[in-house]
């Protein structure tokens, strides 16, 4: 038996016996796009921005969705720390009172042009020149504080110095025979008794108060998303919700809970130790350690200073890192992208090869559908949706791709139809192909780069309407985020904080080019022929 | 011609239909009402309220009774803007939508046009190379990025333009400026390219070829000749750029507070004004319907080829 079996390729060869290599349309295409340099760059931008996107949990990142009070509205700044920041803002409004209050030394010119800028809104110009003065004043000793200023500032550099931030790494069970099992791998069952124990509470009892919490969590989370149930609906709604979670749905829900309390536990155990160390100053911070707590728990930390953070895009209104919603929220704006482009193939083949290849009747009357649809004012109708069905992320997929497939759909009918009188479908219906199966091996492959192709240069399409209902406030919700609702909630204080609506922007508008150029230089290489056509 | 027309006329009708029926539909059966508000009514008030509302009555007879309301003209009362009727909403806000969206349009259309013609004309000069960028940033910035960065840039920090007003509630004609721009780039971005695309085909073909060699002006040939031939994409290009201008200026309203109709829309879908969502549903449809009928219209009468029938 040959094992080693190996086809014969035919070699084509002319009349010199020289060997012809065919290129394929595809290959010609990608030789074309690569002579394409905008379209090249556009490409690799693209595919820095998917990488970012998808390795987001892997980079180091704050989470996007800490708040810290403290760093409210932080500024962008590569070298100075979140502590720096703060302090320079308190100063800021302070030398502000003091101005008011007469005793920062300006001229009259100088007093009039604040009073320009306070009466323009332009807060930022007023703040940095009250901080330019007062820095130089404090310099050449003609402006002090005075003792209550002294003191809050005091107060900060103190808190900027000392104030900690733990991050729970692991929190594990050390066991009889010294080796250790990590909480997350444990079952339900064991983190109950774990907890049951450490609490030294009856079981039961423990039980009966996490299956509230969950119930409490689910009747939360049904009025959020209907506010108009109250009474005995509620209770039924309630009630199915939990029948459908089942006994597995609750013990995981309760399970999340019960990690949460165990790492509260472990990090109350460590943080008498933690302030011993810090009291005597022989913590380096960034702390990392270990530490083997007395109720039998071992907990992997790391303690961090609070204020340390670095910013480099800034923060926002609630304090949360501005660099890492935008990343995040690239995640969901990409997400929208791709899910909506590969929906809106799918329905749009679907409608658009059975109205080309059965023609007649069917095709007539799909193809006035599509054209009625055409004529609707479509965005409207997914505001109105969206705003009515809720805000969750899968509604924003489906409004966007209900409306989305008509194009596709139209351009699959005219390929359909176009190849539907080619030889090679006429023979394959002589050998009594079924219609399914032509449409699948024949029609389908064959216009599908071309199909594919158009699909890219929609993606962008999509990000926008997505960005766009969210800067309405109905696309994604807090605390997610998406390019769009980032922008969205810049506006309302650019004037304050130009960047938290500058820095989205941009990051959005690259991607959108490199996409659009990417999309123009596709086409033009699978599809010539349509280079002079939008 | 005229048969064509009244084809196209009663070819609306469907379309409108569909409108109403979906949107009247749409809001009804997503739960949540329009009179929960963040306090509940005693039973007895809500009960009132509904009764005078209709909203008791049976989802079909609603139905019957506001499509009958329709055809009359009569939109039906607010239910959250007490004592005015959509009627008097709508009217209020309307006129300064059409404005803006007619002069973003006007704007769009004269320096996409004459842009784009001349980005044909001298091709891969630098004439060619300024509109074509900047038609590609029109493509790619989003109008709700563009729109704040205009205000920030230019009343913020340039300070030449006033933040608030709109001229035609009594403030200056400069309030005007920027929501026009704002509106109109991505549109001029999309005329641009595609008259310059179309006037670059068109001065390729025969007719154009024979004119030259009659020994025809260079400006007579463009503007005469080709001109009214590379049109054509454009015309039909023009439905779709009106949907866009719809949607488009219920941002540029928020934007730049400008009281027209968009605003009231998305206002109106958080606050389940049933009667105002579904009453500026068909205001829009109605306008972007009347304007494809107009655009087709057009169509037909510049390109002989396209049968009537």
């Amino acid at each position: 038996m040959a094992i080693f079996k190996r086809k014969d390729k035919m070699v084509a060869t002319n009349e010199f016996d020289q060997v012809i290599v065919g290129t394929s349309l595809t290959k010609e295409a990608w030789k074309r796009l690569r002579k394409n340099k905008l379209a090249v760059l556009g490409g690799i931008i693209v595919i820095i921005y998917s990488l970012v996107a998808i390795f987001a949990d892997f980079l180091p990142l704050y989470p996007y969705d800490e708040a810290i009070p403290d760093h409210k509205n932080l500024r962008p700044s590569l070298t100075r720390t979140a502590g720096d920041l703060m302090l320079e803002q308190e100063m800021k409004n302070l030398f502000f009172q003091a101005y008011r209050q007469g005793r920062l030394p300006v001229d009259e010119e100088e007093a009039a042009m604040i009073e320009d800028w306070v009466a323009n809104n332009k807060t930022n110009d007023v703040w940095d020149f009250v901080y330019q003065r007062g820095m130089e004043c404090i310099a050449d000793g003609t402006f002090e504080w005075n003792s209550s200023e002294q003191r809050r500032i005091d107060r900060m550099l103190d808190d900027i110095e000392t104030e900690t931030q733990i991050t729970i790494n692991e929190v594990s069970v050390i066991n009889e025979d010294g080796s250790r099992t990590n909480i997350e791998a444990m079952g339900y069952e064991e983190l109950r008794d774990l907890y049951a124990s450490l609490l030294g509470v009856d079981l039961t009892v423990l039980e009966e108060s996490l299956y509230n919490e969950v119930r409490a969590a689910v009747s939360n989370q049904l009025r959020t998303n209907d506010s108009t149930l109250s009474g005995e609906d509620l209770d039924a709604a309630i009630e199915l919700e939990m029948t459908g979670l089942g006994d597995e749905g609750i013990h995981d829900r309760a399970m999340t809970n019960l990690i949460g309390y165990i790492e509260q536990l472990a990090q109350r155990g460590a943080n008498s130790d933690i302030n011993a160390m810090i009291r005597e100053g022989s913590m380096q911070f960034p702390y990392k350690g270990t530490f083997d707590l007395s109720n039998g728990l071992h907990v992997e930390l790391e303690v961090t200073k609070m204020h340390e953070r670095r910013y480099i895009f800034g923060t926002d209104y609630l304090g949360r890192d501005l660099l890492s919603r935008i990343i995040y929220g690239s995640q969901v704006s990409i997400a929208v992208g791709l899910i909506g482009t590969v929906t809106s193939i799918l329905i749009g083949i679907l409608v658009g090869s059975i109205a080309g290849y059965v023609g007649g009747k069917v095709d007539y009357y799909l193809m006035r559908f599509v054209d009625i649809m055409y004529g609707l004012p479509y965005m409207l109708l997914v505001i109105i949706c969206m705003a009515i069905f809720g805000r969750k992320i899968t509604n924003l997929y489906f409004a966007l791709a209900i409306v989305s497939w008509l194009t596709i759909a139209r351009m699959v009918r005219g390929q359909i139809m176009s190849l539907k009188n080619q030889e090679y479908v006429e023979a394959a219906r002589s050998m009594g192909v079924s219609t399914f199966s032509i449409i699948m091996h024949h029609m389908i492959p064959n216009s599908l780069s071309i199909i594919i192709v158009y699909s890219t240069i929609r993606i962008p399409n999509f990000i926008m309407q997505e960005s766009f209902l969210s800067f309405l406030g109905l696309g994604v919700q807090a605390p997610l985020a998406s390019w769009g609702s980032l922008i969205g909630d810049a506006v309302s204080s650019m004037a304050l904080y130009p960047y938290k609506l500058i820095i989205p922007s941009i990051i959005m508008v690259i991607f959108l080019f490199s996409m659009n150029f990417l999309g123009d230089g596709l086409r033009d290489a699978f599809d010539p022929q349509s280079k002079n056509q939008l | 011609m005229t048969k064509y027309i009244i084809k196209r006329l009663i070819g609306m009708i469907p379309t409108l239909f569909i409108i109403v029926t979906l949107s009247f539909f749409i809001v009804r059966i997503a739960p949540g009402g329009p009179f929960d508000g963040e306090r509940a009514l005693p039973e007895v008030v809500k009960r009132n309220i509904e009764a005078k509302y209709h909203l008791d009555e049976p989802l079909v007879v609603q139905y019957g009774r506001y499509l009958f309301d329709v055809l009359r003209g009569d939109l039906g009362p607010s239910y959250k803007y007490k004592d005015y009727d959509v009627n008097t909403l709508i009217a209020a806000s309307l006129p300064n939508s059409i404005v803006l969206g007619t002069m973003a349009m006007i704007v769009a259309l004269v320096f996409g046009i004459s842009l784009g013609t001349l980005a044909a004309v001298r091709q891969n000069t630098i004439l060619d190379y300024i509109p074509m960028i900047l038609a590609a940033f029109g493509l790619s910035i989003p109008l709700f990025v563009f729109a704040p960065l205009l205000q920030q840039i230019f009343c913020m920090w340039l300070g030449w333009f006033p933040t608030t007003g709109w001229f035609m509630n009594g403030a200056s004609l400069r309030t005007a400026v920027l929501p026009t721009i704002a509106l109109s780039f991505a549109y001029y971005a999309d005329i641009a390219r595609l008259t310059r695309s179309s006037m670059v085909e068109t001065l390729r073909s025969d007719y154009i070829r024979t004119a030259r060699a009659k020994g025809m002006k260079n400006s007579t040939i463009v503007f005469k000749h080709a001109m009214k031939g590379a049109m054509l994409p454009i015309v039909s290009y023009l439905g779709p750029a009106f949907a866009g201008i719809l949607t488009g200026s219920i941002v540029v309203e928020q934007v730049f507070l400008v009281p027209g109709l968009g605003k009231f829309f998305v206002q109106s879908s958080f606050n389940r004004d049933y009667t105002l969502i579904v009453g500026v549903v068909i205001v829009y449809s109605v306008i972007l319907i009347v304007m494809n009928f107009i655009v087709d219209i057009v169509y037909a009468f510049l390109d002989p080829r396209i049968s009537y029938k």
